[in-house]
């Protein structure tokens, strides 16, 4: 036996092991961004949606993940606490919020854009979720933080100009007061501390800024206002980069003013 | 008939002890009838006099408890009737006596509290006003000092209760809501209703103001506060699209290490403010007048060398038409001082004309070319005494705070050219800047340069410039030179004047004016018994407690405004930790041209954040496209 060659892996199981690679990853991101739509979950997993819908069937069955019509469009999918144990994640299991389901898509839509430039690829990058950013802020209730839609974490030691760097990433899709935005754009640029650290430690005078850059991704609707606050901001706003949505970000069938910031 | 008399008399007076004793019973029966209210109403009366409360704050506490009555009610008329609901306070007092007649005090007292604590309040604002109405006409209290008494001790109240509330954390914000800067916490006002916080409008912020006091009575402090919160206030607004964008400017007259000291206290909280850069000049950041428009520049500059009279004029009008030629030469104004002097050297102006300017221009050069050497002197001078901190590179524009010391106490002829050469610079900021912004100038200690620095004039002409100013200094004598200056500038401030312990208030509270108070005289009977007899009249009384402003404490100011005055605890700002990193404290004109400062040897500039991030347009570009245009 000792000397008789190695057998071969029966056919397909190239594909399944890749497959079932993707899905426990589609589970941990379903589970990172409280919730998602099938049709970006299908997105993530590299397949159509009819196979989303079945992928997800698979893993109701295991009890792992819950599924409901919240919104217009396709389904929302969610762990339940037993999905949350598997994938190792310590959140509050819950269904995503009617009032956030519009800036939960949002983010889910920015995360994914970015997840397709060959430079985050390149550059080993990765996304910190809000939901993950508020996990480690714990139970400190009543803490006046702004807690940005996610952190993109661009690790050092790779060729990328702007390796080592942390961003804040922020979907607008409704306009707030310009007097607001520009409190949060200062709060996130001068920000010392990392999420969930001692009070003390939140702005420290002379410590490098935690973020290096904060990401404004805006809707038509809150694009003047963000340009706006990044205009007042002086020489801080040239830390603060503009871009619109991508395509997808907007719920189906939802108005525009998803009263999803009021919620914030 | 003696007899007779004298039995008539001892009647009137058993009668009238009788009435006297009944009054009493029938009022001791009356409130023991109505024990919950007189309860409530004797508790309210304690805590307004231990607190120093007006009696409208009772009868504001009366009138936030009286939805509990209006609930009350609403529920009795809903569950009996309207008639149980019209005879609820009667059963709910009767329900109390029969409780309380069993012992279960705790039901009792649930039982009629709906109605006892509106009733109770209000009851004990009607005592409250009557007790301190009576003592301030001069009718209460066993003798015409019981009312000084018992001012002085409601004072002590008073003054205690702001202390502790501007302790309380967050009890004393910067701002509030509707543009409104908060001083302090409020410890008495009269002639103005005011509540517990002391607030000043935005707009008044926005007009002059004048700020008295000795040293060390919280001037600074004052300043402070009023500059963070011009800040913070003019922000705000300006992020709402409703005004230009703030610039505070504190000359500080004084100078020194303390000056320093100060200087790093006002850039963290004035940081903390929302302010994106503060500047310290001379220290840290510079100006230049080299900004000037010609016309302007010769004319500052000329203003800037003193001058005397008689014959003197004749050499200030020859030195005045030189330094013209010299500034506003065919092949531009100077940059620096170093290329104005230049210009006085013999056969500059004469080869700088030829082929240009005009005859005049010609004769002037040749007659006035003996005095070249004189005016170069004085302008050097000038130029030593200004220092390097006005020949650039900067602007106003380039911080959003900015604080100028001037050493007035070392060298006060240096400082009063600095603070005039500053102020004009401002001026011309103001009035032609190219980023128009709402203006708050301090002047602190101003005393030191008020010899050369006519504030009044800036005064008149700085309302329409969008520019406000704050004067401040340690007596009426150092507001200026003279009475007629003096007047003039406390006149003119529109925004109040805030006197803080001084020796010589008078002139100052003078200006607050009078308001009628009632006057009373008290018959003596014998020593020490006053009779209730007397007269009373309405006269004029000081609006200002001149007395008080004596013995003001650290801390403490009056706010007059209006005919009113307002005595305020002010609130001192933490500026423990800076909401910005500490070296946000930029030297904007380093940042703008660094390249002047390599070649004057300077360390090179130290940029607040990294300005020098790399790219990232790729990776968004190519995540969510180009970058849209608002």
């Amino acid at each position: 036996m000792a000397g008789g060659a190695v057998p071969s892996p029966p056919a397909g199981y190239a594909d399944r092991t890749q497959r079932a690679d993707r899905e426990r990853a589609g589970l941990i991101f379903v589970g990172e961004m409280y919730g998602v739509q099938i049709d970006q979950l299908a997105l993530v997993l590299d397949v159509t949606p009819r196979r989303a819908a079945a992928v997800v069937a698979r893993w109701r069955g295991a009890g792992t993940a819950e599924a409901a019509v919240l919104s217009g469009g396709p389904r929302w999918v969610w762990l339940t606490r037993a999905g949350l144990a598997t994938c190792g994640l310590r959140y509050s299991p819950g269904t995503p919020g009617l009032s956030r389901l519009a800036h939960l898509r949002a983010a889910t839509a920015a995360r994914l854009a970015l997840a397709v430039a060959p430079q985050f690829t390149a550059g080993g990058a990765y996304w910190r979720s809000e939901r993950r950013l508020r996990a480690r802020m714990g139970g400190k209730i009543g803490q006046c933080e702004h807690v940005p839609d996610g952190e993109v974490h661009w690790p050092d030691a790779t060729a990328l100009p702007w390796a080592g760097e942390c961003w804040a990433i922020e979907a607008e899709l409704t306009p707030k007061t310009a007097a607001r935005t520009v409190t949060i754009m200062r709060e996130l640029l001068t920000r010392t501390g990392d999420y969930g650290c001692p009070a003390a430690d939140v702005h420290v005078p002379g410590h490098p800024a935690r973020h290096a850059r904060a990401v404004y991704l805006c809707s038509p609707a809150a694009l003047p206002v963000v340009s706006r606050a990044r205009a007042f901001l002086g020489a801080l706003g040239a830390r603060v980069e503009i871009r619109t949505l991508p395509a997808g970000a907007a719920l189906p069938g939802a108005r525009a003013a998803d009263r999803e910031e009021h919620c914030r | 008939m003696i007899g007779r008399w004298f039995a008539l008399l001892a009647a009137r007076a058993i009668v009238r002890a009788g009435a006297r004793v009944l009054t009493w019973l029938t009022l001791a029966a009356v409130a023991v009838a109505a024990a919950p209210v007189s309860f409530v109403c004797a508790g309210a009366v304690a805590v307004a006099w231990s607190f120093g409360w007006p009696p409208r704050r009772l009868l504001a506490a009366a009138a936030w408890c009286s939805p509990i009555m209006a609930v009350w009610l609403a529920w009795t008329a809903s569950s009996a009737g309207w008639m149980a609901a019209v005879s609820a306070p009667y059963r709910a007092w009767a329900d109390f006596w029969r409780l309380a007649g069993h012992g279960d005090l705790a039901r009792a007292a649930a039982a009629v509290a709906p109605a006892a604590i509106p009733l109770g309040l209000a009851a004990g604002a009607l005592v409250w006003a009557y007790l301190t109405g009576a003592l301030a006409a001069g009718v209460g209290g066993l003798s015409p000092a019981s009312a000084v008494a018992f001012d002085q001790r409601q004072w002590r109240h008073q003054a205690l209760w702001a202390r502790a509330r501007i302790a309380v954390p967050g009890a004393v914000p910067l701002t509030k809501r509707g543009d409104i800067v908060v001083a302090g916490a409020v410890i008495r006002s009269v002639g103005r209703s005011a509540g517990t916080l002391a607030t000043i409008g935005y707009q008044r912020m926005r007009s002059h103001q004048v700020v008295v006091g000795t040293t060390g009575t919280g001037k600074t402090t004052l300043l402070l506060r009023l500059c963070a919160g011009f800040m913070a206030t003019g922000l705000r607004r300006h992020a709402k699209g409703l005004g230009a964008p703030p610039l505070v400017v504190v000359l500080d007259c004084k100078g020194g290490s303390d000056a320093r000291r100060i200087a790093d206290q006002f850039g963290q909280v004035l940081r903390q403010a929302g302010a994106s850069s503060t500047a310290v000049w001379p220290d840290k950041a510079s100006l230049s007048v080299w900004t000037l428009p010609p016309r302007q520049l010769t004319t500052t500059l000329v203003d800037l060398i003193e001058h005397g009279t008689g014959s003197a004029a004749y050499y200030a009008d020859v030195m005045d038409a030189l330094v013209a030629l010299a500034v506003e030469a065919p092949c531009g104004p100077p940059g620096s001082a170093t290329d104005l002097l230049a210009r006085f050297e013999p056969g500059w102006l004469a080869a700088a004309y030829a082929g240009a300017g005009t005859a005049a221009d010609h004769v002037l050069i040749r007659s006035a070319s003996r005095h070249l050497t004189d005016v170069s002197l004085r302008l050097r001078t000038l130029f030593r005494r200004l220092g390097t901190g006005l020949d650039g590179p900067g602007t106003f524009g380039d911080a959003d705070a900015w604080y100028c010391m001037l050493e007035g106490t070392d060298q006060i002829p240096v400082a009063e050219v600095q603070a005039r050469a500053l102020v004009d610079l401002l001026a011309h900021f103001a009035a032609g800047g190219p980023s128009q912004r709402e203006i708050l100038l301090a002047v602190d200690e101003f005393s030191a340069v008020s010899r050369r620095l006519p504030i009044w004039q800036l005064y008149e002409r700085a309302r329409s410039l969008g520019l406000a100013v704050q004067v401040s200094a340690q007596s009426w004598q150092g507001l200026a030179a003279t009475e007629d200056e003096r007047y003039r500038i406390a006149a003119s401030a529109e925004g109040g004047i805030w006197l803080l312990r001084t020796p010589h208030p008078e002139p100052l509270a003078a200006l607050a004016g009078t308001r009628k108070v009632i006057d009373t005289t008290r018959r003596l009977g014998r020593f020490p018994v006053w009779r209730r007899h007397g007269s009373s009249r309405l006269i004029d009384a000081p609006v200002v407690d001149l007395t008080l402003i004596r013995a003001l404490d650290v801390g403490q100011a009056a706010d007059i405004y209006r005919g009113g005055v307002t005595y305020v605890q002010v609130k001192q700002l933490d500026a423990g930790r800076a909401a910005l990193r500490a070296d946000t404290e930029t030297r904007p004109a380093d940042l703008r041209a660094g390249a002047n400062h390599a070649s004057a040897g300077k360390t090179a500039p130290q940029a607040q954040w990294p300005t020098d991030l790399p790219d990232v347009a790729p990776v968004l570009d190519a995540a969510f496209g180009p970058e849209p245009r608002p």
